[in-house]
């Protein structure tokens, strides 16, 4: 019993360790690793970077470019400061340049890697899309889509029986099949206009659900066969050009255009919605996709009818790969976290470190121990699965072992 | 008669510092046993190891047969033990503990209780850490009585009590041990209550025994000679026979356990002429600290 | 035998059982209250899209409170124990000495197990007056790692203190506290739910921690070897 108990407190405190000592490692050693900013320029067709920590603004060749210099070439993404410097041209590309425009074409979206995976609300406030205010009003009931979708009044939580009917009818007459796989709308007064939610039922297919003055409006969007849809985030851009982007179960990026509903893949590879950041800058000209993972960054450039344009990767050392890090990945033989860039939710994050020099210390320890044991003329047999341990759990299971000291008497 | 307890070259150490080597000791059924030592000659460490609550280094000490640090529980109900300075669960009050306690006993004697409770002056909902020691040892012993075990071990019972209480304490328990056939092990720094209440003595020295006996046996046998040296030059040294000397200029007192005859005979073999040459009687506690020493 | 146990334990805790149980019931008539003050001064329906939208968290306050409770009882049951050397009492008593240990232990799990449910049956009830389900459903989930860390803190304080050796116990405390903290690790509403089982599993596996320390003095375990 009385090893049953060490053994789980060995357990617990490996567990502990294995999360405590490597964040505490690199609480002394992590240096910051700043990642470059890297826009399209419709001037020169080429990707310009700017590398903050060294204070550098270059383009994929190495020329180098002073402050003014660089925000001139990037003419549609600084117009706010060119107009304040008097630099702004008349025309990009031959295209005249109207201030109103630049700042309509304008847009910018992100969609954090954490963002996907994370606990989603499942009450969603329907605002009245046509309510004749300047002002868009938040609605005094939130819905939920279950067996149907219900209507639930705020103030006395109770269920709207004749609008869940109504709306719920309406959903089944326009084919949904009950439940919903994922809502997605903009649950935000602060938005431009009321374009409801986007909806995917239980069969994968995508409708699209508004209130408009009082009354359900249901759009069932024809998406490609086999198209299943991962996630929608609903974007309220000045252009109105599209509702939201979408990206689907393999982690294709589509937009959803305002023109009749229709989907639109766009030509970007090499996006991984759990590993990395995604941004979109969007404006008169061009669209600068910018991929960006934990060592790497990869940049895209569309034009305005997402057309393929060029793109440009650049990768650096993350801490992993320098000096502190080789020496972490010989000391521990992983490291558990309980949260992750990755996901909001909270779970043992598990990663192996890289190489195998801490299966070196491994060995070290557990000779380590075999010393004390011998000249301490304790019985091998009592010590198996403790060297065990050190053998799998390196430094965390030597010092657990010794934290709760294996002595039984028979 | 059977053995109760027997202890085998128990030996133990603390780090590297040794306590006692080789201890071997038994107690009969139906005796009283008191265990006599100066302080840290280890007298706790050997009833810990005889309550489980210490392994030591080496050896082994047996309750009826069953090693001590494996006591089954069918033991365990036959013996009743008084930690140190009458320790019991303070947060509790008289009829509570008494409650507890019964859960446990099968041969749970609720009357003893209540009898030697009634002789003190405290309500039976009064808590325990409110009392005095001395009403706290009679609760302690009141609780061991209603236990009713055939094997009591004692830790220092005088430990906090003023001189009534022990006698009173001492008196109670040899009564009851003798007319109940009950097997004590005990051990107490004030030696006038061992000499009270116990039939057999043992007394640990800085790691060995050094008396296992009865205590008559041990009195009549350990002698106390007190004479002056003719010659002040005279050196005197313990040995064998000399077991302690205490001497002060010319005047000396002689711990042995040879007899007058052999003394006599041992000086004159060394050419030790001496004067005033006498016996002097001695209770437990001088005979105690003729064998220890003062220091 | 075993009730002869449980009634020591619950003399020894039961003012301060009876206290904190008091207190969570405050804690949770005040969250409401207050929510309720929220509702009349913000809207209802404004308070409903903070907790949804805005990851307001109305019942933070609660947060701490089974970590206390843990805390608490454990001190209550152990710290008697070990002044004095009192537990030496309880292993000679004719009951296995881990059976003993085990049978505390339960009794404080189960008097922490009672007062948190009934802590979540109020949080429940009271909320599904005022909320819908999923909000409550959710802020259930939010505040179950804060249970086991109730539980956890139980386990983990009873074996620290009963550990015989000062610079042991203060390694222990360290270690325990650490553990304790990753139920802490992420406020946001739910963020739990995919570990909630492996922190039950072991805050089941630190129950036993008890008979560790419990072994160890038994065994005299010190510093300087005097017990």
């Amino acid at each position: 019993m009385e090893k049953i108990s060490r053994y789980s407190l060995v357990f617990i405190t490996v567990i502990v360790l294995s999360i405590g000592l490597p964040k505490l490692f690199w609480i002394f050693f992590e240096k910051p690793v700043k990642k470059p900013f890297i826009q399209y320029s419709c001037v020169n067709h080429d990707f310009l970077i700017y590398r903050s920590n060294e204070k550098i603004w270059e383009d994929t060749k190495g020329n180098q470019y002073s402050r003014d210099e660089y925000e001139q070439k990037l003419p549609l993404f600084f117009f706010k400061q060119l107009y304040i410097s008097g630099t702004l041209p008349d025309s990009i590309n031959h295209v005249p340049i109207d201030l109103k425009e630049l700042a309509r074409e304008k847009s910018f979206f992100h969609l954090r890697q954490g963002e996907i995976d994370a606990p989603v609300p499942d009450l969603f406030p329907l605002f009245e899309s046509r309510s004749g205010r300047a002002m868009l009003e938040w609605p005094e009931d939130f819905f939920r889509i279950t067996w149907r979708i219900e209507f639930i009044d705020a103030a006395s939580n109770k269920i709207l029986e004749e609008k869940s009917q109504m709306f719920s009818a309406s959903l089944y007459h326009n084919g949904f099949v009950f439940p919903a796989k994922l809502i997605s709308g903009i649950t935000s007064q602060k938005k431009s206009c009321d374009e409801g939610y986007f909806i995917v039922d239980s069969k994968n297919q995508l409708f699209h659900l508004k209130m408009v003055i009082g009354k359900p409006y249901i759009r069932k969007i024809e998406i490609p066969y086999g198209l299943i849809i991962r996630h929608i985030s609903c974007v309220d851009f000045k252009n109105k050009a599209f509702y939201a982007y979408l990206l689907s179960d393999k982690n294709e990026i589509y937009i959803l255009s305002q023109n009749e509903y229709k989907l639109v893949k766009w030509p970007i590879e090499g996006y991984d919605s759990a590993t990395s950041d995604l941004k979109i800058y969007g404006d008169m000209l061009n669209y600068t996709i910018v991929i960006e993972g934990y060592n790497y960054l990869k940049v895209i450039a569309l034009d305005k009818k997402y057309q393929f344009i060029d793109s440009y990767s650049e990768k650096w050392d993350v801490k992993e790969d320098l000096k502190y890090g080789k020496i972490f990945a010989s000391i521990f033989p992983a490291q558990v976290s309980m949260t992750s860039e990755n996901s909001k939710y909270v779970r043992f994050y598990f990663s192996i470190s890289r190489g195998f020099n801490w299966f070196l210390l491994n060995l070290a320890l557990l000779a380590i121990h075999f010393a004390l044991l011998y000249w301490r003329k304790k019985q091998l047999r009592n010590h198996f699965i403790d060297l065990g341990i050190i053998a799998i759990c390196g430094i965390y299971g030597f010092l657990a072992i010794h934290f709760f000291r294996n002595k039984f008497y028979e | 008669m059977d053995n109760v307890i027997e202890c085998h070259n128990l030996t133990h150490y603390y780090g590297n510092k040794l306590v006692f080597e080789n201890l071997n000791f038994r107690i009969k059924e139906g005796s009283i046993l008191g265990l006599l030592g100066k302080n840290g000659t280890g007298k706790t460490t050997v009833f810990n190891i005889l309550n489980g609550f210490l392994h030591p280094t080496k050896g082994q000490c047996f309750i009826w047969g069953e090693d001590s640090q494996y006591l089954s529980d069918m033991s365990k109900l036959r013996i009743g033990f008084l930690i140190e300075g009458h320790i019991q669960y303070a947060f509790m009050n008289i009829q509570q503990i008494e409650r507890f306690y019964r859960g446990f006993y099968p041969r749970w004697k609720s009357a003893s209780f209540w009898e030697l409770i009634s002789k003190l002056d405290i309500s039976p909902r009064q808590r325990i850490s409110t009392m005095s020691c001395g009403q706290r040892s009679q609760v302690a012993l009141g609780l061991i009585l209603a236990q009713d075990p055939d094997l009591l071990i004692l830790d220092d019972f005088s430990m906090g009590l003023d001189p009534g209480y022990r006698r009173l304490f001492v008196d109670y328990l040899r009564e009851y041990a003798k007319s109940e056939n009950k097997t004590i092990f005990t051990t107490s720094h004030i030696i006038q209550d061992m000499e009270r209440l116990i039939d057999d003595v043992l007394i640990i020295g800085s790691n060995n025994v050094l008396v296992q006996s009865t205590l008559n046996e041990f009195l009549d046998n350990f002698n106390r000679f007190d004479f002056e040296l003719e010659e002040s030059k005279t050196e005197l040294k313990k040995d064998a026979i000399l077991v302690n000397i205490e001497r002060v200029k010319n005047k000396v007192e002689l711990y042995t356990f040879s007899s007058e005859n052999e003394i006599y005979k041992y000086l004159a073999d060394k050419n030790v002429s001496v004067k005033n040459f006498k016996r002097v009687s001695m209770a437990l506690e001088d005979a105690f600290i003729g064998l220890t020493g003062k220091y | 035998m075993w009730r002869s146990v449980f009634y020591k334990e619950w003399l020894k805790i039961r003012w301060f059982i009876l206290l904190y149980a008091l207190v969570g019931f405050v804690v949770i008539v005040y969250i409401y209250l207050k929510l309720k003050h929220s509702f009349m001064f913000l809207g209802a329906k404004n308070v409903w899209g903070a907790i949804l939208f805005q990851s307001i968290v109305y019942f933070k306050v609660f947060r701490f409170i089974p970590l206390i409770g843990g805390t608490i009882i454990a001190f209550t049951q152990y710290l008697p124990e070990v002044l004095n050397k009192r537990i030496k009492l309880s292993f000679h008593l004719p009951l296995n000495e881990n059976k003993i240990l085990l049978l505390m232990q339960a009794f404080g799990a189960l008097s922490l197990f009672i007062s948190f449910l009934v802590f979540l049956i109020l949080f429940g009830i009271i909320g599904l007056y005022f909320l819908p389900e999923q909000i409550v459903l959710d802020s259930l989930i939010t505040i179950f790692p804060w249970i086991l860390a109730g539980f956890s803190s139980y386990f983990i304080v009873s074996f620290v203190v009963l550990e015989p050796m000062w610079i042991y116990r203060f390694f222990y405390f360290l270690n325990g506290a650490f553990f304790i903290s990753i139920h802490f690790a992420s406020i946001i509403t739910a963020s739990y739910r995919p570990i909630i089982l492996s922190l039950t599993l072991m805050s089941i596996l630190l129950s036993s921690a008890l008979l560790f320390s419990g072994y160890r003095f038994r065994k005299g375990e010190s510093w300087y070897g005097k017990n």
